[in-house]
C-alpha cells in the first residue's frame, strides 16, 4: 500500500549568506533552504551545513587533555593550527582572539592584526574572527581584524546588543558578515537583526548565534529556540531568516563530562571517547535544530559530524 | 523661509559658481585638461561630487561636468518684489555652492596650493580615509556624537578656546574653518597655544569659507562607508547624515553671502547652522531634525562673562542638533552597580537617614522647558550632612527638573519611580518607597568615603541621561534640606501627586486609540502576548499603559510595541480588530482573538508571571481570585501553583485567567460578566492589602457591603462550604444572570 508522505509548504526561506569568495578566499555559502533541516523531500536545501574548526590565538588555557593531544604543537601557532584544521577537513576557520581578554593577556589591536593576517595567509578557507567576549575589547580587536581582512568577507563577532553599532558598521564598511549573538531568546535574536538592519546591514550579511547549550546543559533549550526561529523564518518572517551558527565544541568541552578524568562513575567510560561523543551529540542535535554552521574542536568529531551531515543530506 | 537668507544664499551661490568657472578655465588653459586632480589619501575622488553623483574626478577636465551641474542647479536671485522664495531653490543654491567649492579646492590641489600654509603653520586640509574610518566608526556607535564646523573667528581668543574646549568635552569633533575680516579661529587657537590635530579631535581645514567643503566631504565619505549604500545615492547619503551624524555649523562673526550659501549646502545634509550674530532665524523643522538656522547674538546670551556665554552657546548648539549626552562614569566616592541594589543599612551602621517613620522626605520629578533647565546643575539648598549627629534624621526634598523634546508630562511618574532603582545602586545607600513615602539611609562607611547628599544628584543626572536619553535631554537636580523649604515644597508636591492620581484614574481605554504590547515573557511562553490598556495593568503588575508607552519611546524596537485598536468588534467584551490582528501575528498565530474585559470569551492568556488567577466557580455563578502570595487551598480545588499549570504558558482557557491585582479595581474588571459583583472568594492577603481601595470600588459599583460577602481562605476552601455561606450572606452573584450560557 503506498504511503503518502505529508509535505508541509512554507512561504519563507532562510537567507543565503556568503563567506569568503573574494581576495583569494574560497567561497562558502550557507542557508537558502525553504524547509526544515534535512527534509529534502519537502523543499529545496541548496547548501549543506558547514563545519568550522575553532582556532585560538594563544595556547588555550584549561583545554582537556584529549584536545591538547589531538592538536599537539600547532596550539602554539594559530597559523599552523588553521592549516592543520584545513587538512582535517574544516569548511572554514573560527579564530578566537582570546589573548585580548583583559585577564588572559590583554593584547590589543596590533596583535590582532598580526594574528589575523597570519591566519589569512596560512589558509584559503573563509575565516570567522571572534573577540575575547568583553565588549570593549571585542570592538578594539575586531575593528583591527576587519581592516586586515577588508573585502575578504570574514565573519566578525560577537556582535551583541551592546556593541552592534560598532560591529555592524565595521561589517558594512569592510564587507564582512556579522555574527549576531543573543542569549537563547527568539525575540532578542529578532530584535538584534532588526537593529542591524536599521543600521543598513543587509540580512545576507548576518549569521545568528542563538547561544549554544551543550548536551545536558541546556541543549534542549537552545534546540527549541532555534526551532522556533527557523519555523518563524519559514513562515515568512524575514527578521528571523539569517542562517544560524552554533559553537558546539566550545560548549561541550567546557562541561564536566568532557573534562573529568577521575572521580566519576566507571560507567562513564574513558575520557577521550566520552568527550568526543559529547561534542558529537551536541553538534548533531544542533544541526537537526537548524544550525547552518557548526563550530567544533576535536578533529575526530569533525570527521564524524561531516559523515553525519553527508548521510543526512544524501 | 527667510527671504533675506534665501536672497543672500542664492547671490552667494551664483558668485562662487562663477568664481569656480573662472578658476577652472584658467587652470585648464595654464596646466592642461589632463592635469591630475585628487585630494590626498582618499579613494573617494572629490567626495561630495562622487558621493552624491557617482562622478569620478581624476583630472581637471573631469570638473567640467560638475561645474555644469552646479550651474544648472542655480536659481535666479529673487527679485525685489518676490516675498516668498521657495526653500527648494535655496537648497539647490546650497548644493551648487558645495559643488563649486569642491571644484575650487580640486583646482587648488591640482595647482599645488593645498593644504594651506598660514604664517608658517601647515593646515591639515581634508581628512584622510584612515582617520575618516576611525572616527566614522565612533560616530556610528555613538562614542562620538558628531562634528562641529566652526566658521569665522570668535569674539576673543579666550572665547575661541572656551568654545573648542566645551565641544571637546562633549566628545564633538571640531573642524576649524574660515575667517572674519582676515582673522581666523585657527589663528586664535594657535596664538593661545591650543594643540590642534587628529589627536585632539581638532582639524584645521582652511582659513576661507570654501574649505568648509572638507567637512561635507568627510560626512559624505562616512555615509558611503557606514551607511550601506553606494556612491551616487544622494538621497540615502543626505538622510543618513541627517539622522546619524550629529553635526552642525557654528558661524562666528558676521555672515556674508558665501557663508549663507555654504550654510544652505549644509542644510541639505540636515546640519543646522547656528550664528553668534543677529541674523534671521529659520525655525521650522524639516530638512534638519530641529531648527535650520538659529541666531544667538553672543552679547545677548545670558552669562556673567564671555566664558560663561561661550559655554551656553555650545550648550544651545548641542540642543539644536539634538545631540544626546552620555555620562560614561558616575562621579561618586562609592562603588555603583546592580550588586548594591538590595543592600540594607542597619541602625548600627547608620550615619544619617531621610524620611521613614517621623521623617520628611519626598521625590518630585517635573518637566520644564529646555531653557529652564541647566544640564548637570546640582544644588544643595540647606545644610549638607557633615554636621548632622550620628544616626540622625534630616528632611530632604529631591527635586528633579528634566527637559527634552520628546519628554511628555505623562512620563513624569514613570521616570520618578526610577529614582528608587537609581539611588539604590550606590554602595552603602538604601532607598525605599517613592513620592512622599521615600526613605533613604546613608551608611557610616559610605559617608566616611565622602558620600554626600549632593552625590544623589550626580547619580540621578548620569542615570537619567544614560537610561532615558531618548526622551530626556537636560537634567538638573536640587536637593533641599532646609526644613521650612522642604515642608513648603512637600505640600506643593502632594497637590501634584493628587493631580497625577486623578489623571491616571481618568485615563480610560476610550480616551486612547493605541494600546501597547509586552512580549518580554515570550522567551519562555512563546505564544503569549500581553496587551496593556490604560484600564488594565499588565498581568505581572510591573507594567502599566504609561510605562509601556514610555518604554516604546525609549526603545522603539523593544518589547513594548504600539497596538492600534482599530475598529470595535464588541465594546462590551473589549474586543477590537486591531488588537486581535496584533495578537494573532505576535503569538505565532496561536491565539486568534483576545478580549480585554471578559473571562468567558477569549480571555487574555498568561505567561506565568501573573499576580492573581481568577477561576470560574459555576456552582456560585461567580468567580474566585487567588493571589500569588496565597499558598493555601482554594474552592477551585487547586492552589495557585497548580492553577498556573492550567492557565500559564500562553494557553487560552475560558473561565480561567491570570491578571494583575490592580485590575480588580478597574472599571473594566471583567465588565462583560458584571465586574466585581461576580467575586465570591478572594485571597485574604489581597483583601487586607487593598482594603481601602476595594471598599471604594464596592461603593462605586453600588454594593458598599460587598466585601463582607466575599469569602477567603480563613472562611472556607471548598465550594461545598462556600455556596451555603454565600447564600447566608446574600451575595449578589447568586441572583445575577447565569455566567455560564
Amino acid at each position: 500500500m503506498p504511503v503518502e508522505i505529508p509535505v508541509e509548504k512554507w512561504n519563507g526561506q532562510v537567507h543565503q549568506v556568503k563567506l569568503g569568495g573574494a581576495g583569494g578566499r574560497k567561497e562558502l555559502v550557507v542557508g537558502g533552504e525553504n524547509t526544515l533541516p534535512f527534509l529534502k523531500f519537502e523543499g529545496n536545501i541548496p547548501h549543506r551545513p558547514a563545519v568550522a574548526i575553532e582556532v585560538v590565538d594563544q595556547p588555550p588555557q584549561g583545554w582537556a587533555e584529549p584536545l591538547v593531544k589531538a592538536w599537539g604543537n600547532v596550539l602554539q601557532d594559530p597559523a599552523a593550527w588553521a592549516k592543520k584544521a584545513a587538512e582535517y577537513g574544516a569548511d572554514l576557520i573560527s579564530l578566537r582572539l582570546r589573548s585580548a581578554h583583559p585577564e588572559e593577556g590583554n593584547t590589543g589591536a596590533d596583535h590582532a592584526r598580526k594574528v589575523v593576517a597570519a591566519v589569512l595567509a596560512a589558509v584559503d578557507l573563509p575565516v570567522i574572527v571572534l573577540g575575547p567576549e568583553v565588549a570593549q575589547k571585542d570592538n578594539e580587536v575586531l575593528v583591527a581584524a576587519s581592516e586586515v581582512g577588508r573585502g575578504q568577507r570574514l565573519g566578525l563577532g560577537d556582535c551583541l546588543d551592546k556593541n552592534y553599532r560598532t560591529i555592524g558598521a565595521t561589517c558594512l564598511a569592510d564587507g564582512h558578515v556579522a555574527i549576531a549573538k543573543t542569549p537563547i531568546d527568539m525575540n532578542l535574536a529578532k530584535q538584534l537583526n532588526i537593529l542591524l538592519s536599521d543600521l543598513g546591514l543587509p540580512l545576507d550579511a548576518i549569521l545568528m548565534d542563538p547561544t549554544t547549550g551543550a548536551l545536558g546543559y541546556g541543549l534542549e533549550y537552545t534546540y527549541s529556540v532555534m526551532e522556533r526561529l527557523r519555523i518563524t523564518a519559514l513562515m515568512g518572517d524575514k527578521m528571523t531568516s539569517p542562517p544560524m551558527i552554533c559553537t558546539a565544541g566550545e560548549e561541550s568541552w567546557r562541561q564536566k563530562e568532557s573534562k573529568a578524568t577521575a572521580g566519576v562513575p566507571q560507567s562513564w567510560g574513558e575520557q577521550e571517547q566520552r568527550a568526543i561523543l559529547w561534542e558529537k551529540i551536541t553538534a548533531i542535535g544542533l544541526l537537526n535544530a537548524g544550525a547552518n554552521v557548526i563550530v567544533l574542536r576535536h578533529p575526530r568529531t569533525v570527521e564524524d559530524v561531516k559523515a553525519a551531515i553527508n548521510k543526512l543530506s544524501a | 523661509m527667510s527671504r533675506f537668507i534665501a536672497t543672500a544664499a542664492i547671490r552667494g551661490a551664483r558668485a562662487i559658481v562663477d568664481e569656480a568657472d573662472k578658476l577652472l578655465t584658467d587652470a585648464v588653459q595654464k596646466l592642461g585638461p589632463d592635469t591630475p586632480v585628487a585630494f590626498p589619501n582618499t579613494t573617494y575622488f572629490l567626495p561630495v561630487i562622487y558621493g552624491l553623483t557617482a562622478h569620478k574626478v581624476q583630472k581637471l577636465s573631469d570638473l567640467n561636468w560638475p561645474l555644469q551641474h552646479a550651474k544648472d542647479l542655480l536659481p535666479p536671485v529673487p527679485r525685489g518684489n518676490l516675498w516668498l522664495p521657495y526653500l527648494g531653490e535655496t537648497l539647490d543654491a546650497g548644493m551648487a555652492t558645495l559643488y563649486a567649492e569642491e571644484i575650487i579646492e580640486g583646482v587648488r590641489w591640482a595647482k599645488g596650493e593645498q593644504p594651506e600654509v598660514r604664517n608658517g603653520y601647515k593646515l591639515n586640509g581634508p581628512i584622510d580615509d584612515v582617520q575618516m574610518r576611525a572616527w566614522g566608526i565612533q560616530m556610528v556607535d555613538g562614542r562620538m556624537p558628531g562634528f562641529a564646523a566652526i566658521i569665522g573667528a570668535a569674539k576673543s581668543n579666550e572665547v575661541a578656546v572656551k568654545i573648542v574646549r566645551e565641544l571637546q568635552s562633549k566628545g564633538q569633533l571640531v573642524f576649524l574653518i574660515g575667517n572674519n575680516k582676515g582673522r581666523s579661529i585657527i589663528d586664535q587657537l594657535l596664538e593661545s597655544g591650543v594643540e590642534l590635530g587628529y589627536d585632539t579631535f581638532t582639524v584645521t581645514f582652511g582659513t576661507d569659507t570654501v574649505s568648509a567643503i572638507y567637512a561635507l566631504g568627510y560626512a559624505t565619505r562616512a555615509g558611503i562607508s557606514f551607511g550601506g549604500f553606494k556612491a551616487g545615492d544622494a538621497r540615502a547619503n543626505l538622510l543618513y547624515n541627517k539622522f546619524r551624524c550629529f553635526a552642525f555649523a557654528l558661524a562666528l562673526g558676521p555672515v556674508d553671502d558665501l557663508k549663507y550659501a555654504t550654510a544652505a549646502g549644509a542644510i541639505n545634509y540636515g546640519f543646522p547652522v547656528i550664528a553668534d550674530t543677529a541674523i534671521p532665524n529659520i525655525l521650522p523643522t524639516g530638512v534638519t531634525k530641529y531648527e535650520h538656522v538659529v541666531s544667538l547674538p553672543f552679547d545677548d546670551i545670558a552669562g556673567k562673562d564671555d566664558l560663561e556665554k561661550a559655554e551656553r552657546l555650545v550648550q544651545r548648539c548641542i540642543e539644536i542638533r539634538g545631540i544626546k549626552i552620555k555620562v560614561a562614569q558616575i562621579k561618586i566616592p562609592v562603588a555603583y552597580g546592580p550588586a548594591f541594589e538590595g543592600e540594607v543599612v542597619r541602625k548600627e551602621n547608620l550615619r544619617v537617614e531621610f524620611g521613614g517613620k517621623g521623617g520628611m522626605a519626598f521625590e518630585w520629578l517635573q518637566t520644564k522647558n529646555l531653557d529652564e533647565v541647566e544640564d548637570g546643575k546640582i544644588t544643595v539648598v540647606g545644610p549638607e550632612l557633615d554636621d548632622a549627629p550620628m544616626g540622625s534624621k534630616m528632611p530632604l526634598a529631591i527635586m528633579v527638573d528634566v527637559a527634552g523634546r520628546k519628554m511628555n508630562k505623562d512620563f513624569e511618574p514613570v521616570l520618578e519611580r526610577q529614582i528608587h532603582h537609581f539611588t539604590n545602586g550606590a554602595e552603602g545607600i538604601q532607598h525605599m518607597g517613592q513620592r512622599d513615602i521615600t526613605w533613604i539611609r546613608f551608611s557610616k562607611s559610605a559617608v566616611s568615603k565622602g558620600f554626600h547628599i549632593k552625590n544623589i544628584g550626580d547619580i540621578l543626572h548620569a542615570a537619567f541621561h544614560n537610561q532615558f536619553g531618548a526622551i530626556v535631554d537636560k537634567i538638573q537636580i536640587t536637593l533641599y534640606t532646609d526644613p521650612a523649604k522642604v515642608k513648603d515644597l512637600l505640600e506643593q508636591a502632594r497637590v501634584v501627586y493628587q493631580e497625577r492620581n486623578v489623571r491616571t484614574a481618568n485615563l480610560t481605554d476610550e480616551a486612547v486609540d493605541t494600546y501597547y504590547s509586552c512580549s518580554l515573557c515570550q522567551s519562555f511562553a512563546p505564544t503569549h502576548i500581553c496587551v496593556i490598556n490604560p484600564e488594565r495593568v499588565g498581568l505581572c503588575g510591573a507594567y502599566n499603559w504609561l510605562d509601556c508607552r514610555a518604554s516604546y519611546e525609549i526603545n522603539p524596537r523593544g518589547p513594548n510595541q504600539p497596538v492600534p485598536k482599530g475598529a470595535v468588534v464588541d465594546a462590551s467584551k473589549g474586543e477590537w480588530e486591531g488588537s486581535n490582528k496584533f495578537v494573532y501575528e505576535h503569538t505565532n498565530m496561536a491565539v486568534q482573538r483576545m478580549t480585554l474585559y471578559s473571562l468567558m470569551d477569549a480571555p487574555m492568556t498568561t505567561c506565568g508571571c501573573c499576580e492573581c488567577v481568577m477561576v470560574l466557580l459555576p456552582e456560585t455563578n461567580g468567580v474566585m481570585i487567588v493571589s500569588r502570595d496565597d499558598y493555601g487551598q482554594t474552592p477551585s480545588g487547586m492552589t495557585f501553583t497548580s492553577l498556573m499549570g492550567t492557565v500559564g504558558g500562553g494557553l487560552q482557557t475560558p473561565g480561567m485567567m491570570g491578571h494583575g491585582k490592580f485590575y480588580i479595581l478597574s472599571k473594566k474588571f471583567i465588565s462583560k460578566e458584571g465586574g466585581i459583583k461576580r467575586v465570591v472568594w478572594l485571597s485574604k492577603n489581597l483583601k487586607e492589602e487593598m482594603a481601602e481601595e476595594l471598599k471604594e470600588v464596592c461603593e462605586r459599583e453600588g454594593v458598599p457591603d460587598l466585601m463582607d460577602k466575599i469569602a477567603d481562605g480563613t472562611i472556607c476552601t471548598t465550594v461545598e462550604q462556600l455556596v451555603p455561606w454565600l447564600q447566608e450572606k446574600g451575595h449578589p452573584a447568586l441572583a445575577m444572570d447565569a455566567i455560564l450560557q
